[in-house]
C-alpha cells in the first residue's frame, strides 16, 4: 500500500475526490461517473520492468527472423517485418508502410524505450533530467499503439491466404506473438496516477 | 462561463491531462509534469467537429474505391471493404467476416455517429443522462484503434503475396482513406471533452444521475 493519493480531479466529470492510500490490486473509481482514477496492481514498477524487459529482447527477434513464409506451386516467398515495408515502399505505396510501421513497430518500440526509461529512475528513486518527459510521452503515445490490432489482423490474413497458398509461421511471428502479450502486461500494469505520484517522491 | 459549484473548475482548479493533479488555473502550467492547464480542453467542440467532417468525408472514398487488387495469372481483381467481407461470407469464413464488419463497418460508423451525438447534446446542453453518456464515450475512445485489422490485413497480405506473374496483391487508395478515417477519428475521440456532458446539468440532477 502507497502513501495517500490525496486530491484528484476526474477528466471524464470534473469531480474532485480524495484518493486515500489505496492497497495493491484495487481500483478507486470516480463516484459520479465511474471513471477509473487509479488501478494498481501490487508490485507495480517490478512487474512493469519484468514484462518491459522481456517485450524488448522479443521485439529485437521479432524484427530479425522471417514473420511468414508463403509457398505455392514451388514457388516460395519468405516475408519479414522490415522487408514487408521495404517492399511496399519499392512498389510505391511509402505512405502505407509508413503508418504500418509507425503503429506495429515505431509506436510500441517508442513506448517500450519510455517505459525502460521511466521505471529504471523509480525502482532506484533517483530522479535523472529525462524522466518527466518521458513519462509524459509515455502516456500520451498510449493509444497509437496497435500491437494487439496487427496480431488480429496477421490472424485473419492467414484465414484469406489459407485458400490460395501455404504459410508457414516463423520465427519472428511466434516473437511478435509473445511481444505483444508481455508489452501490453506492461503497459497495463502502469497506472498513471500512482506513476506521477511516484515522480513526485523521488524528486522530493 | 461559470462551472458549478462542485466542480474542479467551480472550485478554480485545472485537473491535468497529463497526470490528474488538481491546480489552481492561474498556474497556467502543471508544477508536476508541465502540462499546459485549461479548465477545459480549448475549442473542444469546434475542434472535434472539424475533425468528424473530415472524417466523414474520408470515409467515401474509403469505403468506394477498392483497397486491394489481386493481380491472378493476368486477370486482376479488385476489392472493397464490403465486397472482401462479402466474398468472407461466400467461402463460409463467418468468424472472419464478422471480425471485418465489425471492425471497418460497425466500429467506424458507430464512432462516428456517437460523437456526432455527444457534441449535438453538449451543444444544446442537455441535462440528462450524463453517465450514461460519460460511458458511451469512453467506449468510443476505447475501441476506435481496433478499425485498423483491415489495413493491416492489406499490408501483410500485400507484403506476402509477391509471386512474381503467378499472384501478386497491390493495396488501393481506399486503404490510404480508411486509415485516414481512423486515425482522424481517434483524435476527434481525443479533443472532446467529456467534462461538457457535466457543465449545464443542474446540481441535484448530477447528484442523482451519478
Amino acid at each position: 500500500m502507497g502513501p495517500a493519493f490525496g486530491q484528484l480531479g476526474c477528466l471524464h466529470c470534473d469531480a474532485l475526490v480524495h484518493v486515500g492510500a489505496l492497497p495493491g490490486g484495487l481500483r478507486a473509481c470516480c463516484p459520479r461517473c465511474g471513471h477509473v482514477l487509479s488501478s494498481r496492481p501490487p508490485d507495480a514498477v517490478q512487474r512493469a520492468l519484468a514484462w518491459a524487459t522481456a517485450a524488448l529482447v522479443l521485439l529485437v527477434l521479432a524484427l530479425s527472423f522471417p514473420f511468414l513464409e508463403l509457398r505455392r506451386d514451388g514457388i516460395e516467398n519468405v516475408m519479414s517485418l522490415p522487408s514487408a515495408a521495404f517492399t511496399l515502399f519499392e512498389d510505391g505505396y511509402g505512405g502505407l508502410a509508413l503508418l504500418v510501421l509507425a503503429f506495429v513497430i515505431g509506436a510500441p518500440a517508442a513506448l517500450l524505450a519510455m517505459l525502460l526509461l521511466v521505471l529504471l529512475p523509480l525502482r532506484s528513486r533517483s530522479a535523472p533530467p529525462w524522466l518527466v518527459p518521458s513519462a509524459r510521452l509515455l502516456f500520451s503515445l498510449n493509444n497509437w499503439s496497435m500491437v494487439e490490432v496487427f496480431i488480429i489482423g496477421v490472424i485473419v490474413s492467414l484465414v484469406k491466404i489459407a485458400s490460395m497458398a501455404s504459410v508457414v509461421l516463423g520465427i519472428s511471428f511466434w516473437s511478435y506473438v509473445g511481444f505483444a502479450i508481455s508489452f501490453t502486461a506492461a503497459v497495463a500494469s502502469l497506472d498513471r496516477a500512482d506513476v506521477w505520484r511516484r515522480i513526485e517522491a523521488c524528486q522530493a | 462561463m461559470t462551472f458549478p459549484a462542485d466542480s474542479a473548475a467551480g472550485a478554480g482548479l485545472a485537473v491535468c491531462h497529463g497526470c490528474y493533479r488538481a491546480t489552481p488555473v492561474e498556474a497556467g502550467q502543471c508544477p508536476r509534469c508541465g502540462s499546459a492547464l485549461h479548465l477545459r480542453t480549448p475549442q473542444s467542440l469546434q475542434r472535434t467537429l472539424a475533425l468528424l467532417f473530415t472524417a466523414t468525408l474520408l470515409y467515401i472514398p474509403a469505403n468506394a474505391l477498392p483497397i486491394m487488387t489481386t493481380d491472378q495469372l493476368g486477370s486482376s481483381l479488385d476489392s472493397t471493404i464490403l465486397g472482401g467481407v462479402i466474398l468472407l461470407v461466400q467461402y463460409g469464413s463467418y468468424p472472419v467476416a464478422t471480425v471485418i464488419f465489425v471492425a471497418s463497418v460497425m466500429v467506424p460508423i458507430g464512432k462516428l455517429v456517437a460523437l456526432y451525438w455527444l457534441c449535438f447534446t453538449v451543444h444544446r446542453g442537455h441535462p440528462t443522462s450524463m453517465r450514461q453518456r460519460t460511458v458511451l464515450y469512453r467506449v468510443t475512445e476505447l475501441i476506435g484503434r481496433w478499425s485498423m485489422v483491415d489495413v493491416f490485413v492489406v499490408t501483410i497480405l500485400v507484403g506476402l503475396i509477391q509471386l512474381g506473374g503467378l499472384l501478386v496483391i497491390r493495396p488501393g487508395v481506399a486503404s490510404l482513406a480508411f486509415a485516414g478515417v481512423v486515425i482522424v477519428t481517434m483524435l476527434a475521440a481525443e479533443t472532446f471533452d467529456p467534462r461538457l456532458i457535466w457543465d449545464r446539468a443542474s446540481e441535484e440532477a448530477r447528484s442523482d444521475d451519478g
